[in-house]
């Protein structure tokens, strides 16, 4: 009988889009369950059709819902109670929803009087058809959703840990520290933390390792508590959080906690914290634990959960106390395990290059085996990037030869998309070879491996405190990590794991690896400890202490940064930098920068030195890419190349905004690196506001570009929906990749628009919008591009004054890593550039450094030098080279570098300066020796140097102070200041036209460098106590192990070997001061005294100003005069020091 | 902080298959459903499987013959004008229409084949 209605109703289509469309403006409006327009209304009328082709079958198959008679209330059993239910069946019945539409019928009914338009519009059949029809995807998207959560709450409790729920939450109820220990795939970190909420914990801290895993967790545990838009779970990592006040559950790293501790000593945010993975032993995890185990006994009522793989359990159970440990079994399938040692002939020595051989007879063995048809993928582990190539090479070749192979390298140098590839699926009969360092021991987990081939190396990180170097090299691995590579195989089935070493080798691995604390350089670690009062580092009780060398390096070095001074307590600028989240040497450059007007140059260097370096490894050869970066370079250095390239790549942001993505690839860019820039500057900005170092501008949005502001909105919530499709399509699309895929090299990936998708049921549509760049949008999102572009333009084309000076401050805030070219550099082959840094000879420029392919910049030009000597040349051009890192691989190399005028840069930077009688000799920091010509020149060098650093210190002090202080910033007032201090800094460094020798001191003369003390009866230190006046502030003392007299913190006067005496009258020069009127004969030390406290009149009555505004001149020169007794007339001044000089020579003169 | 420990979340937990799962509203009209109403009480939560906000999922309801908590699941519960739990749905069998009773019968003698 529906047929028959249907045939009646006028013109009724429900396929054409103008009834469609009608029935949308009565069941789908703006505030409807179901919006027009919507994903969800899409998906209704997709079942709509489904539905009516399915109700056009049953009819035609005579079968209708409505068909059969019941035979329901026939034959009632006896004693049974009848139920009720209608007679006869229909599939509604079965819907526990109903849609209220008597509003609609109104409206219908209405529409009748008033238009003639009834006979296009629904009637009621088509009205109570379509009804029936959204019940129907009612109760199918419900069916749906519920069949989903079931399956999960299926697989949750599948779980190994499951089981032990209860016991967990017993352990936690009745000790203060608990340790989970389970194995991969227990679904410890995403389950403890769902239990205890469940259990009514909240303020629940879990930290991670790895901040993707935060990212991960936070979504999959919120997404398994049903929460997933709600905001009870989030992470927080450093410059990214979802936390809010709400939040209960948050996944953290386990620096950030540190950091949080630094602020909230007792910790009460939280009620639990979870420290998750702890046999990884990272630094900050080691140091985590120890830190929480001192705060346990503040806070009896923390509860303290640490979940570990089952490795070293017992380490962890009795550094606390001998905590109860629940022991989960993991869930791995079998796996055959291997010994396939290399034999003597194919095994590489040091400088060969891997022998291919063993690695192929796996994959042959695969091949021969194992049926195609049977899945599975090797996994491949070798020790680093090198052995990587040299391995993927030879497989390539098998893999084109057999077409059963699709070889893909995996280490983080990767661009993430390569990085990617490895998640995509081979087709059929082919398998995936991932070749990669032990990043897929822990950190990446591939599904679908059976094969693991495990070479036993790996290679690692070493601190060489003697060298203060980094040191790559490889090792063999622990048996830990062997079992863990071996456990790889065994993830979604039974596997193989084949071990390039035999059982005896295995045996002979040291258990654990080596934990990073011992392997590392501690600075950031004393620093933080430092400032978390936790005492003496050496006294602190570590899981596995440190050797106690390593931490007297790292004390020893945070002096020489001066972040600690001579007792090892904080400096001010040593807090200020406890507090940044950044390496120290990127802390003090943030810091130097903001004194000066550099503050936007530097935050991008900063950035830039912070993340792994955006240009790729892999386009270095490529010409296209030389070219195109060509433009960016800068011969300044490194940081200037960088710094470029960020400018150049915000203005294409703001040109093009998605069109960076081609920009960079033509590159050789890993755009991903820009991205972290970008967030990690703003981050670094906020930084700086938030503790006073900055400014913050008065962004008051003008209120009359309200239409602006509307359109910079509607774009937003456009932006944040691109964003949430972009989520709910993740994970879903795992392409398959194709058999060519690897063969032209690494660059070949660049272009995946032709690849296939897995998976038939997307469309054309879902690949456009997998098109989207989904970093543009989280670019659009967090930052205005436009501010952004006003930003970079203040660092775009810095003067060579300010360029200068940003060298300056890059090359203090790099102190002591300075390196000084090799004397016959000039002579050597481009790639034989050799450099010495104090610590270690013979070092060499990372071919990635723009030094290394123009070396000839570092050289000291023909024309302007005199050789004097064997290895000695005079000029006036000498350089440094200040460095961020040196890294030891095959050979010693520096990144990062940038070059420094070096007798400028020695002289504001170093921490120690000594000289002979009349300056004209120079040692610094013990290990350089610069040699001038000219006494005079000498004197005034030294002189214009030292009185700049005092000035510099002073608003430097003046700034940390000011800042910790909380003080409303005295801006204004120093503005002037240090406007005037750069100015004469770049003048310094510009216009000192000093010719002088550079030269390492040679190992004999180290030796014999210093007069050393003098027996207080020598004639020469007679005047010592009168000389003490002379330099007020400072303590000027005869220097206990140098010698001669120590005049400030960094300058010793007169103590090298070859020096003359103190005082020695024939060192008096008759001398007019350009700012007094003062003329009389003096020695270098007192005229340079006299120079650093005599200024022109206009900048005294400034000082005394200044000290009048609150702040009384600290330690500077700027307390001019002071209470002076003289002896001799039994009388006490009030002179400057000068003025005491004056009066003092007056006696001594009349005396004689 | 407020050390107490917060009272948990309503949770509805399924009494035939222990299917547990925190609730946000109990009733025959979720919030934010405009023209829909659910023709028995039920045990509503968030569908955290849709990425729109204001969708709904229910997870249950009481049996209207023994008043057993069950979730809609087909293994524990039928709706057909009513809601019941499946220990009901099998003592009164004979009641149910042919379509039903055929349906329970094929999905038993499949489970039976599969363990
Ligand atoms: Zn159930
Ligand atoms: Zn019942």
């Amino acid at each position: 009988m529906d047929s028959d209605r249907r045939r009646d109703s006028r013109s009724w289509d429900w396929d054409s889009p103008q009834c469609r469309s009608q029935l949308d403006e009565i069941f789908f409006r703006e505030n409807d369950y179901i919006r027009a327009g919507s994903p969800e209304h899409k998906e209704f009328w997709a079942f709509f059709d489904r539905f009516q082709r399915f109700k056009i079958k049953r009819e035609m198959s005579g079968s209708g819902f409505s068909g059969e008679e019941e035979r329901g209330g026939k034959d009632k059993k006896t004693g049974t109670k009848d139920l009720g239910l209608p007679k006869e069946y229909d599939a509604r019945y079965r819907i526990n929803v109903s849609v209220f539409t008597r509003d609609v019928e109104e409206r219908m009914g209405r529409s009748d009087q008033r238009s003639r338009q009834r006979s296009s519009g629904p009637g009621s059949q088509e009205i109570s058809d379509f009804r029936l029809a959204l019940l129907h995807f009612l109760d199918f998207s419900q069916k749906q959703s519920f069949g989903k959560l079931a399956k999960l709450r299926r697989e949750q409790k599948n779980l190994p840990i499951f089981q032990y729920q209860d016991r967990i939450l017993e352990l936690v109820r009745l000790h203060p520290v608990v340790v989970v220990a389970g194995d991969t795939g227990c679904g410890k970190s995403t389950q403890v933390p769902q239990y205890l909420l469940s259990a009514g914990f909240s303020h629940i801290a879990c930290t991670q390792p790895r901040r993707i895993a935060c990212i991960s967790l936070a979504k999959r545990v919120s997404f398994e508590s049903l929460n997933q838009y709600g905001s009870k779970v989030g992470y927080q990592i450093r410059f990214e959080t979802t936390r809010t006040t709400s939040t209960k559950l948050l996944f953290l790293t386990e620096g950030l906690l540190l950091r949080q501790i630094q602020q909230d000593e007792s910790l009460d945010q939280y009620q639990v914290v979870i420290v998750d993975e702890v046999h990884e032993r990272h630094l900050h995890c080691d140091f985590l634990l120890g830190v929480l185990r001192t705060l346990l006994k503040q806070r009896p009522n923390l509860r303290l959960i640490l979940m570990s793989a089952t490795i070293n359990i017992k380490l962890f159970s009795e550094y606390f106390n001998s905590a109860p440990v629940l022991q989960v079994p993991g869930r791995l399938f079998p796996i055959q395990v291997i010994y396939q040692p290399i034999p003597p002939e194919e095994q590489a020595s040091r400088s060969e290059k891997l022998d291919p051989r063993p690695y192929l007879r796996i994959l042959q063995g695969i091949d021969q085996r194992y049926p195609p048809e049977e899945r599975g993928d090797l996994l491949l582990f070798l020790s680093g990037v090198a052995e990587i190539s040299t391995i993927q090479e030879a497989c390539q070749i098998y893999a084109t030869h057999t077409r059963r192979w699709i070889v893909l390298p995996l280490h983080s140098t990767l661009s993430l998309a390569q990085q990617d590839k490895v998640f995509d699926i081979a087709p059929p009969g082919v398998r995936k070879c991932i070749i990669s360092t032990n990043i897929a021991e822990t950190s990446v987990t591939i599904d679908g491996v059976r094969f693991v081939a495990d070479s036993g190396k790996v290679k690692e990180m070493s601190f060489d405190p003697k060298a203060k170097m980094q040191r790559l090299q490889e090792f063999w691995i622990s048996r830990a990590s062997s079992e863990q590579r071996k456990g790889r195989a065994g993830r979604t089935g039974p596997g193989v794991c084949y071990r390039l070493y035999s059982e005896s080798d295995y045996n002979a691995f040291a258990p654990y690896p080596v934990p990073e604390i011992h392997r590392v350089a501690l600075d950031s670690l004393i620093l933080q400890m430092k400032s978390m009062n936790l005492g003496d580092p050496l006294s602190f009780v570590f899981i596995d202490p440190p050797p106690s060398s390593s931490i007297q390096t790292a004390v020893t070095y945070l002096k020489q940064q001066g972040a600690l001074d001579n007792r090892s307590e904080l400096t001010s600028i040593g807090k200020l930098l406890a507090q940044l989240p950044v390496d120290v040497v990127i802390g003090k450059m943030l810091v130097l920068g903001s004194l000066f007007n550099l503050v936007e140059p530097m935050l991008t260097v900063a950035a830039a030195l912070s993340v792994q370096s955006p240009f790729l490894r892999s386009s270095q050869q490529n010409p296209d890419c030389a070219t195109a970066r060509q433009p960016l370079h800068s011969n300044h250095g490194d940081p200037f190349t960088l710094l470029n390239t960020f400018n150049a790549w915000v203005e294409v942001k703001g040109e093009r905004g998605g069109g960076s993505r081609k920009w960079c690839r033509r590159r050789g860019l890993e755009e991903q690196r820009l991205y972290e820039m970008v967030n990690l500057r703003r981050q670094f900005k906020e930084l700086l506001k938030s503790h006073g170092l900055l400014e913050s501008e008065e962004t008051a949005p003008s209120g009359g570009d309200r239409a602006k502001r509307r359109e910079r909105l509607t774009e937003r919530r456009k932006l944040h929906q691109l964003k949430r499709d972009h989520e709910q399509q993740e994970g879903s699309k795992r392409k398959v990749l194709k058999l060519e895929e690897g063969q032209d090299g690494e660059l070949s990936g660049s272009g995946s628009d032709t690849e296939e998708r897995g998976r038939g049921r997307k469309d054309k549509k879902d690949r456009k919008e997998q098109d989207v760049d989904i970093q543009e949008v989280k670019f659009k999102l967090r930052h205005n591009v436009s501010e952004l572009q006003e930003a970079v333009s203040v660092s775009q084309d810095l003067s060579s004054r300010q360029q200068a000076l940003l060298k300056l401050l890059l090359c203090r805030g790099l102190y002591p890593q300075l390196a000084l070219p090799d004397e016959h550099n000039t002579t050597r082959k481009d790639s034989d550039q050799v450099f010495h840094t104090r610590s270690k000879q013979g070092v060499v420029i990372h071919p990635t450094s723009v030094f290394s392919s123009d070396p000839e910049v570092l050289h000291v030009p023909e024309a302007d030098s005199r050789d004097t000597g064997p290895d000695r040349k005079d000029s006036s051009k000498h350089q440094l080279l200040a460095f961020v890192t040196l890294l030891e691989t095959n050979k010693p190399y520096l990144s990062n570098c940038v070059r420094v005028p070096a007798l400028q840069a020695l002289l504001l930077v170093s921490n120690s300066v000594d000289t002979n009688a009349d300056c004209t000799r120079l040692v610094v920091d013990g290990w350089l020796e610069l040699e001038l010509k000219e006494p005079e020149e000498a004197l005034r060098v030294l002189s214009t140097a030292i009185s700049l650093r005092a000035e510099w210190e002073r608003l430097l002090q003046a700034q940390l102070g000011q800042n910790q202080a909380g003080e409303a910033s005295v801006q204004g007032l120093s503005r002037r200041n240090r406007e005037k201090l750069s100015e004469n800094l770049v003048r310094f460094l510009l216009y000192t036209e000093v010719v002088y020798s550079l030269q390492r001191l040679t190992a004999l003369q180290t030796q014999n460098l210093y007069v050393g003390p003098q027996p207080e009866s020598d004639s020469s230190y007679a005047e010592t106590p009168d000389l003490s006046l002379l330099f007020p502030g400072a303590d000027p003392k005869p220097d206990p192990i140098k010698g001669g007299l120590q005049v400030t913190s960094f300058f010793t006067y007169n103590c090298l070997t070859d020096s003359k005496d103190l005082y020695s009258e024939c060192l008096r020069t008759f001398w007019s001061c350009p700012n007094c009127d003062l003329y009389m004969p003096l020695t270098p030390l007192e005229r340079m005294h006299h120079e650093a406290s005599c200024r022109p009149a206009g900048e005294k009555e400034q000082e005394e100003k200044e000290s009048e505004g609150g702040r009384a001149g600290s330690s500077s020169m700027s307390a001019l005069t002071r209470a002076y007794h003289c002896d001799v007339c039994n009388e006490d001044l009030t002179l400057t020091s000068t003025e005491i000089l004056k009066h003092k020579r007056q006696h001594m003169y009349s005396a004689k | 902080m407020d050390e107490a420990i917060e009272t948990p979340q309503k949770t509805f937990t399924c009494q035939l298959c222990g299917l547990s799962s925190p609730f946000t509203y109990y009733g025959q009209k979720p919030p934010n459903t405009r023209a829909i109403v659910l023709l028995e009480e039920c045990f509503v939560t968030k569908d955290p499987f849709s990425p729109e906000k204001d969708k709904f999922l229910v997870l249950g309801s009481t049996c209207s013959l023994c008043s057993l908590c069950v979730c809609v699941s087909s293994d524990c519960s039928l709706f057909y004008t009513k809601r019941f739990c499946m220990q009901c749905v099998n003592k009164h069998l004979d009641q149910f229409p042919q379509q039903i009773q055929a349906e329970l019968t094929k999905k038993q003698s499949s489970k039976a084949a599969v363990s």
